[in-house]
């Protein structure tokens, strides 16, 4: 589990405390990573434990960095909240070097922030820990009628469908009417 | 806590669909036409589904259930049933059709109960690209078979007819009806109330698996000859010694060819194992395993009886007063 600490996205963070190692210590020292969120709390993550994301994976690399480029370069990720960055590193310190279990129990239960963990997860491409939020997902409407579904998974009726493609076509319009005017202007 | 999934990127989207099952699909997709049309782009898209749709028509009940790969258990994905069946109750009227939702899954409510199988099975074969595999029915379903044959290019791959007790009624003519009308390739079950008078002077097949479940008494040693069918099971059978040495002759000639495996489970248990000495079956302790080529399930033969072909097929035989059963290794 990583520990974070309050950082900016300019400036280099201050010394993060350490993720802990296991018992049994690498022989080759591993390397660690910075990353943060929208809060620009730093996290220090372990290769072992970014090689879940695949875009993570691919940006480090390529870059070789030492110890202290690394510390000074973390990686922003600007559209992710920092408690979800914090969930998406603590999943990747809990499965580092890990076969990925078929039923995940270490998974995140805030199911509030179960759409923006997705939304991060696969921006991130994680894909183990996104099949298993995905799961989460499907199981919300097991048993469910479509009355059901549609409240929980917030899909709109066919009606404020069809409202909303109206207004769509409407503004459209307008903006459309808009700029025949301005180019009218112009060309006067 | 709502999830927002219209909000969320196509591969995210897909992942989900993919993980849910037949039943909530097609739940799914009565929420609204932009997700019907969404889940139907889904499956259109993807690879060919190795799921198997069953039309059912049982118990004055329509509906199309579905097997997975995953447990091969088939769960129904919604039925439709007449109008009458609710009583009074008031249901809302959902894009034309009257919807409520029992056991997980929808279930539709027709003034005619026929059209509305028709079109819920229309409905399924078409939101997830796949046709209808199986038809499962009734005394009441005949009108099914075919429709069934007339939609479809394939035959069909698997049917079943069963008894329903509601219904006491003879099924003799509508047995000959499914007998001469249904075209299937790799199982058929048959299990109705015929009379004993019943008789069938068609053939069946060629087709994998036949499988008379009950009241198998009509099925006389010429039928058995008729049957082109890889694997044949029958309860209920009247067919004596006699009629037996007469097939194993046909047998031994080059006649069903094509058959791996007869198990005859008599309706009186006073079969007597007396056969001709011109058909050359011989006693043995001779343990054989036998491996279905329809589905794979083994059966270990420990001794019985031995019988060869004229082209060198062999047959090993087991029998007892109750039961026939004769495994062929080609």
């Amino acid at each position: 589990m990583s520990s974070t600490e309050q950082g900016t996205s300019s400036a280099a963070p201050a010394e993060p405390t350490t993720a802990p190692e296991s018992a049994a210590a690498p022989e080759v020292p591993e390397s660690f990573y910075y990353v943060h969120g929208k809060d620009k709390v730093v996290h220090k993550v372990s290769a072992g434990a970014l090689q879940h994301s695949a875009l993570i994976h691919g940006m480090i690399s390529n870059l070789g960095y030492t110890e202290e480029q690394a510390k000074a370069n973390p990686f922003p990720f600007e559209n992710i909240d920092g408690d979800i960055l914090q969930m998406v590193v603590d999943w990747c310190n809990q499965h580092k070097g890990k076969p990925t279990p078929p039923e995940d129990t270490n998974l995140p239960k805030q199911k509030e922030k179960l759409f923006d963990l997705v939304l991060a997860v696969n921006y991130l491409e994680i894909k183990e820990l996104l099949t298993y939020c995905c799961k989460q997902v499907a199981m919300m409407v097991k048993g469910k009628s479509p009355e059901e579904i549609r409240e929980i998974w917030m899909i709109p009726t066919d009606a404020e469908d069809e409202a909303a493609e109206k207004e769509a076509k409407k503004r459209a319009g307008k903006e459309a009417a808009g700029e025949t005017a301005a180019a009218a202007g112009d060309a006067k | 806590m709502p999830f927002p999934i219209l909000r969320t990127r196509p591969e995210v989207l897909s992942e989900i669909i993919s993980l849910l099952e037949p039943n909530e699909i097609v739940t799914a997709s009565f929420c609204s036409k932009n997700v019907k049309r969404l889940l139907k782009g889904y499956y259109k898209q993807s690879e060919p589904l190795e799921w198997r749709l069953f039309m059912t028509n049982y118990d004055a009940m329509g509906g199309v259930s579905i097997e997975t790969s995953k447990d091969g258990g088939q769960k129904t994905v919604i039925a439709a049933k007449h109008i009458s069946v609710l009583k009074g109750r008031e249901l809302e009227d959902t894009n034309g059709f009257l919807r409520g939702f029992s056991q997980e899954h929808p279930v539709l409510y027709f003034n005619d109960r026929v059209l509305g199988t028709k079109l819920i099975v229309d409905y399924v074969t078409d939101l997830f690209n796949l046709d209808v595999h199986g038809l499962i029915i009734d005394i009441n379903g005949i009108w099914a078979i075919d429709w069934i044959h007339n939609r479809r290019e394939k035959t069909l791959e698997s049917f079943e007819f069963y008894m329903n007790h509601k219904y006491n009624s003879n099924a003799d003519e509508a047995l000959d009806y499914v007998l001469r009308n249904t075209h299937v390739s790799h199982y058929c079950a048959i299990g109705d109330n015929v009379s004993d008078d019943f008789k069938f002077d068609g053939k069946l097949g060629p087709m994998k698996q036949l499988y008379i479940s009950s009241k198998g008494h009509w099925v006389t040693c010429d039928n058995l000859k008729n049957f082109d069918c890889r694997d044949i099971g029958i309860q209920g059978s009247r067919l004596s010694v006699q009629d037996l040495n007469s097939f194993l002759r046909h047998w031994r000639a080059g006649g069903s060819s094509r058959m791996e495996w007869l198990h005859l489970n008599f309706e009186e248990h006073t079969f007597q194992e007396k056969f001709d000495e011109d058909l050359e079956v011989v006693k043995t302790d001779e343990e054989r395993v036998y491996r279905s080529s329809c589905d794979g399930w083994e059966r270990v033969f420990n001794g019985g009886y031995s019988i060869q072909r004229a082209d060198g097929a062999k047959a090993m035989i087991q029998c007892n007063l109750g039961r026939f059963v004769m495994a062929v290794w080609h």
